[in-house]
């Protein structure tokens, strides 16, 4: 029996460094055989990843699923993209310069109190879009019976709806369109705005004025043979005799 | 494509001074300006008309949501373009400190394996080559 026992494992030892060194594990303890074809099967049992797995680990030898480095894209955030898209230009024109905050500043000719949020009466953007109106297909012009709605009654509105014409105070407008407005066929209520900034103009004006004549004064009383410095100082004057 | 812009801005403008008009009429009302305001009526749905033939010009113009909330608000919208050129190179920068930092790391990492694996770091420069200059 012992006999019998000892030639198997005799031959396993054999057998072991071999099959050890096929596997690349250096000094570890040597596999029986049976195990080693075992471990021969396993990779194809495991289905389809085993064959895909297996060539790149075969490629990369002696690493296991080292893979290949995947294709850089040319564009990363490693670029300066504002420069790629030549988007320096607006970048200076909005963050570089201070940009004002009111609506009013963009759209410097349009009437109306239009900083106001459109929440409060009912105009906002955003409820157009949630809930369109619902209208025809095609604008057609009002024929005359359609006009007799329009009839109004005469004399001024309620103060609640009069600020519709008021604009708001026109700054320097850069457009290219520069309509003439008509003059307007009643005259308007002059806005309070302009008021101050007319009387402050005046009140500048007054003292330089004030100024300027009272210079002119005294230039023309030098010359006049009536002021009283220039007739002690000729010397056919009354004082010196 | 500016002259389409160009055209819809100068019949959006003759339509608002159309209704300013409107308004100054009808905020004190006289018999005699009936006919005035039956004509600026008329000059209105002409000016819708035109509107909507310019719209025709315009339909593949994309407008972000965004900037119309800033709108609503009574904010300038050139402040969305401002806060989006802003969020793009604050998020450029920070994409660009991730990588300059991945790539440091890169070059430690094989350094130092190189230091205790000298044979297979040499095996693996040899498969993916010399890394490329960060």
């Amino acid at each position: 029996m012992t006999e019998m026992f000892s030639t198997l494992y005799g031959q396993n030892e054999a057998q072991g460094p071999p099959g050890s060194s096929s596997l690349g594990f250096g000094l570890g303890k040597p596999l029986p055989p049976n195990q080693v074809t075992m471990a021969a099967q396993m990779p194809p049992q495991h289905g389809d990843e085993g064959p895909a797995l297996r060539k790149p680990g075969a490629m990369n030898e002696p690493f296991y699923l080292l893979r290949e480095l995947p294709v850089g894209n040319e564009l990363t955030g490693n670029t300066n993209l504002i420069t790629h898209y030549n988007l320096e230009h607006a970048y200076n024109k909005f963050c570089g310069k201070k940009v004002k905050e009111k609506l009013s500043n963009f759209l410097p000719e349009l009437p109306g109190m239009i900083d106001c949020p459109g929440t409060q009466d009912g105009s906002s953007l955003r409820s157009l879009i949630e809930k369109p109106p619902v209208c025809g297909n095609s604008f057609s012009p009002l024929t005359g019976a359609s006009l007799t709605g329009f009839r109004l009654h005469t004399g001024p509105l309620p103060e609640q709806y009069r600020l519709m014409h008021i604009q708001p105070p026109k700054k320097k407008s850069k457009n290219k369109h520069k309509h003439h407005r008509p003059q307007d066929p009643i005259p308007q209520e002059t806005p309070s705005d302009s008021d101050p900034k007319k009387k402050k103009k005046k009140r500048d004006d007054d003292p330089d004025r004030k100024k300027k004549k009272k210079d002119k004064k005294k230039k023309k009383n030098r010359h006049s043979p009536d002021h009283p410095g220039l007739a002690g100082s000729q010397p056919n004057s009354n004082s010196l005799r | 494509m500016a002259e389409k812009f160009d055209n819809l801005e100068e019949h959006l403008e003759k339509f608002i001074e159309n209704i300013r008009q409107m308004g100054i009429i009808v905020s004190d009302f006289q018999p005699s300006s009936q006919t005035g305001l039956n004509q600026k009526l008329n000059y209105m749905i002409t000016g819708l008309q035109d509107i909507e033939k310019c719209r025709q010009q315009l339909h593949e113009i994309n407008v972000p949501l965004e900037a119309f909330e800033y709108i609503d608000q009574g904010r300038n919208p050139q402040l969305y373009t401002k806060e989006c050129l802003e969020r793009a190179l604050a998020k450029n920068e920070q994409v660009k400190g991730k990588i300059d930092t991945m790539t440091k790391f890169k070059s430690l990492l094989i350094s130092e394996l190189g230091k205790v694996f000298p044979e297979e770091m040499t095996k693996y420069k040899a498969i993916h080559g010399d890394d490329p200059p960060s």
